[in-house]
Parts: C-alpha cells; structure tokens; sequence
C-alpha cells in the first residue's frame, strides 16, 4: 500500500508539474502581449505585417505617450486621489477601530455588522445615487468629489482591519500608559499605533491600490482632462472605434506598474485583507 | 471631557481589588459615559462618511428608482412605473439570464482552477514562490487594464490570439471573437476568470498551509490513498474558506460591470448584457437616472441574501 501512495504522488507531482506550465503561459501570455505592442511600431502592430515578436523594437510609442498624451496628468490625478484617500481613510479608520477595539459603549456590535455590510455593498448599485448627489452638490468633475467617494469603501474596511489588529495588541502595555497620566488618545498614538505599524502599512497600501485601480466612479464622476484618473483616461485611447494600441498598452503597462509593486511587497497580507480577515493568511 | 480621561478615574482602587472580573465592572460603572461619549467622538468620522456615502445614497437608490428623472433636471414621482416598464422589457429578461450564466460559469471555473493552483503550489517544488507570485500578478493589475488588454488579444485583424492561430496554423478564417453571438460571452468569462482566479488560489492556498502535516502523515500510515486523504482531510478542513471565498466572489463578480463594458458593452445583440451594465447604460448612455436605478435595484434581492450572509459569517469568523 505505501508504495503505491509514493506512485500515485509522483504521478500527482508530473501532473502538478504540466498543470503548472499551462497555467503559468494563460496567466503571463497577455502580459507579453501588452508589452510587446508597447516596443513595436505602428507598422508591427497592424494588418499584414502584424508580428508575434517584436522585430525592430522601439520606445516611439512611450515617446508619443509622454508627449501627445495627457497622461502625466492622469498619473497626476491618480496619485493625489490615491494619496488624499489612504491618509484621510487612515485617519478615520484608526479613531474608529480604536473606540470598536477598546471602549464600552452600547451599539459597538451594530456598528461593527455595520462595517462589514458596508464593505460588501457593491459600488455598481451605489453610483446612480451618488452620481446624482455630486451633481447637486457640485462635487462633479472635482478631486474631492472622487476622494469623498472613495472613502465609501476603503473607510469601513480600513476600521474593520485595524478593530481586529488593535485587539491584539496587550491590554497591559495601554493601561500602564493610562495609568501613568496618558490620555485615551495618547495611549492610541504612543502606544497601540507604533506596535500595529505593520497593519497600518498594510491598510494604507490597500487603500492606495483600491482608489489607484477604481474605474466606475472615476468614469461617472468625472469629465475634464484636469481632473480625470489614469484607469479612465486609458480608455481615452480609443476614439471613435480607432484605437491607438500602441501608446495605450504603454500607459497600461506603466499605470499597472504602481499596485503591482505593493502587491509583490504585500502579497503576504492579500488574503487576510479582502476577506477581512476571515481567511487566515 | 471626552478625550481626557483622568486615569485616576478608571483606576480608582487598582491594587485593592485585585480581580480582573470586579476591576472591569467598577471601571465601567464610573467610567462607562465618559467612555461611550469617547467612541462616540472617535467613530463619528468614519460614521460620517459611511452614512453620507453609502447609507444616504442607497436609500435614495430607492427613492430614485420611483420617479421619471432625467440627468440634469428634476425628478417626476411615477410610483412604480419603472419596475413595470422593466418587467415587460425581453432585454430585462435576458439580461437576468445572463447574468446567472456570466456569474455561475464564472464563478465555478475561479473555484475549480484556484483548487487545482492551490493544490499544485502545496506539493513541494524548486522555486514554488516565484510561481506564486507569477500566478497572482493578474489580480495585483487593474480590471480596466486586464480588459483594455484582451480587448486588444481579441482584436479581429491585428490581436494576438487570431494571429497566433494562424500562425500555427489552427485556423485561416479570421474569428470574431467579441462579436460572434455564440462567442462573446465565453469570450467575456475566460477574461473574468482569467483576473479572478489568483484571488481563489490566494485564500485556498492559505487555508491548504494552516492544515497539520500531522493529519496527513496519520493517514498515510493508516494507507488511505491520496485521493481518500483529499475528500476526508482537505475538503471538511477548507468548507468554511472554500464558502466565504465563493460567496465574496460572487458578490464582486456579479457587480463588476468593467470587462463588459469594455470588451462588448453588452452586444452583439444583448448577448453579454448584465445588470450592472445595464444600469449604467440607462442611466448615463440613456440619461435616465430613475430608471438606471431601477435597474439595479431589481437585482439587489438576490445580492442581499448574499451580503447578509457573509456579513454574519465573517463576524463569526473573526470574533474567535
């Protein structure tokens, strides 16, 4: 009997080992594909002459992206919303995570539910309304009116993940604080935050990737090249049914660039973030 | 007085009563207003945001849903109008069809082809994490740039996947992909699937790394074959992931309106149509924002079963 368990595992590790290449060629063939249109001139990239390989490299179309495009502006855009978002949501997300963590007080349980019913609301249902409450608000078209927004969703979730890390920190280290003259507050910035410096980084790079990546609101909200975000502005590189395949895969290999980088560094922490902390990762 | 709380006032008699039980139940007697006034203060912020941003609006998606309302002009109450002009529309129909197609295809070649990494990236290998991280780049980009890019792999003359048949010589016809009725949507579905299954390989393999090795080598030695081992351990020790990550899934698939929009914007002929899309398409392409929230909101039902749920089951979950 073991021998034929030791068999069947080599069998398994051949399969494993050939279900592994394919899945590795499905998942990298379309990263090749867009970085290999981005080096290719126009001549390579249609009709006939079309190539699989890049014959006769060339930076033209990041030449034409920097220069006849606006997407240094969209970058722009995208990194001051990215940014505003994580900071405020940060903020917010440690004063309201420390009171769930911490304090007594009546509807803790509610507002905790609360929290994850909010994160789970999809921002398909909630645009509509809130398209039509910019607009009477004159958030259209504005950074704030995206940032505010934003905070819909990265808010709950940035409390919710913090609530369960601040828990974890010893309740022994907080009431000495307490007890040699800090207040509450106090407590929160000198004691519980640097000890939770691992989840705030994680917290934060989530929010930063979830308002760098987001489309629907930024598409709905938001009209004027000023103001615009990269994931919208890419889609600007089809006019009219013509598309300009060349500087578009450019911009989207530059503009995957930035959460890409977080994820490598935190990809530890994925698992445990988007399911809030219901998988153990 | 409610962020300075005067620690001689929550410790009063610290060391006379020793026991954690009475210390806690004094504490909360003399303190507990100035300690619910304090987290009041200190939840307001996120409160704030989320009554004004997610509350707020999705009632008023409701209120929305009962008028004639134009972008840009005021809203005419027409009681349920909307629902009934939705309901005897055959693009409604199918869009509810398509929708459960879009999503439980979807959703079960994520699960089947995140089990299948899962397991895979467990067995012992040379290099195991470089390939993980390789697996796990299309959930790390953005959806728009995900779809941009297939949009652009799916490109009648010029894409990769026509000029790669032809090449090798599968196929001399040019194939429609995003306009063949009878190939759109599995075009639509192997690109959702394509970005979500890494997020099913991610949560399962992290529950396959949290079972005891011990269990496993107990079973070998008791001679149950690697399949036996696979329905008696792995299966009941990740029922619990393998239902929340199918669940969130679920919600996030179903909502998703990216990929058709920038794929097929839901043609040829409504074949890819799915709620989210549709509501967008009436509200901003249509400008009837009433109707577009009508939309929505008939398929919320079916969502809110699902977020109810899995809001409960992550509070379990989390709490021990």
């Amino acid at each position: 009997m073991p021998r034929t368990t030791s068999g069947t595992r080599r069998l398994f590790r051949w399969i494993g080992n050939g279900l592994l290449l394919v899945m590795l060629v499905w998942t990298l063939v379309p990263f090749y594909w867009m970085i290999a249109t981005s080096l290719k001139a126009d001549r390579e990239i249609y009709g006939f002459e079309a190539t699989l390989v890049p014959h006769h490299p060339t930076l033209a179309a990041y030449v034409r992206l920097f220069q006849q495009t606006p997407f240094l502006k969209y970058v722009r855009n995208s990194t001051i919303i990215a940014v505003s978002t994580t900071a405020v949501s940060l903020v917010f997300g440690c004063l309201g995570a420390y009171a769930l963590a911490r304090l007594r007080f009546r509807g803790r349980r509610l507002i905790a539910r609360g929290l994850v019913f909010t994160y789970l609301v999809p921002p398909s249902l909630l645009f509509i309304p809130l398209f039509a409450m910019m607009s009477a608000l004159s958030l259209v078209d504005t950074h704030q009116g995206l940032i505010l927004a934003y905070l819909g969703f990265t808010v709950p979730f940035c409390t919710w993940l913090l609530m369960g890390y601040f828990r974890s920190v010893p309740l022994e280290l907080e009431e000495a604080a307490l007890v040699d003259g800090c207040t509450r507050l106090g407590a929160l910035i000198r004691v519980v935050l640097p000890m939770s410096l691992p989840a705030l980084a994680v917290v934060a790079f989530f929010s930063f990737t979830q308002a760098w990546n987001e489309f629907l609101y930024a598409n709905v909200f938001v009209n004027s090249v000023e103001v615009r975000t990269i994931t919208t502005g890419l889609t600007l590189f089809i006019v009219e049914d013509v598309f300009f395949w060349g500087p578009m895969m450019g911009a989207a290999f530059l503009s995957a660039l930035p959460p890409l980088v977080v994820y490598l560094v935190f990809q530890r922490w994925v698992v445990k973030g988007l399911t809030l902390g219901a998988v153990k990762g | 007085m409610t962020s300075g709380v005067d620690p001689a006032v929550l410790y009063p008699d610290e060391r006379a009563v020793p026991t954690p039980v009475l210390r806690a139940r004094r504490r909360r007697s003399l303190t507990g207003r100035h300690e619910a006034r304090l987290a009041y203060a200190l939840l307001l912020p996120a409160l704030l945001v989320i009554l004004g941003f997610v509350a707020y609006p999705f009632v008023s998606a409701v209120y929305l849903s009962l008028q004639n309302k134009p972008v840009g002009a005021v809203g005419r109450f027409v009681g349920l109008a909307n629902y009934a002009e939705l309901f005897r529309d055959e693009v409604f129909f199918q869009t509810v069809r398509n929708t459960i197609v879009y999503t439980t295809v979807g959703v079960s070649l994520k699960f089947v082809l995140g089990l299948t990494m899962a397991l895979i990236l467990d067995q012992k290998r040379r290099f195991n994490n470089v390939f993980r991280m390789l697996l796990f780049i299309p959930w790390a980009v953005p959806v728009v740039i995900a779809a941009l890019n297939w949009r652009w792999i799916f490109d009648d003359l010029s894409g990769f996947l026509n000029n790669f048949l032809i090449t090798v010589g599968l196929t001399r016809d040019i194939i429609s992909w995003l306009a063949d009725p009878r190939l759109a949507m599995g075009c639509v579905i192997a690109v959702v699937v394509w970005q979500g299954t890494p997020f099913y390989t991610m949560t399962f393999l992290a529950g396959l790394q949290a079972i005891p090795r011990e269990l496993y080598e107990a079973a070998e030695i008791d001679g149950a074959s690697v399949v036996r081992q696979f329905v008696h351990i792995t299966v009941p020790r990740l029922r619990t992931i393998f239902l929340t990550t199918v669940m969130l899934s679920t919600i996030w698939t179903a909502t998703n309106l990216q990929f058709v929009l920038i794929l097929t914007r839901g043609g040829p002929a409504n074949r890819t149509e799915i709620f989210p899309h549709l509501a967008y398409v009436t509200a901003l392409g249509a400008r009837r924002l009433g109707m577009g929230a009508a939309v929505s909101l008939a398929f919320f039902p079916l969502l809110v079963i699902l977020i109810v749920l899995l809001t409960r089951r992550m509070l379990r979950q989390t709490d021990d």
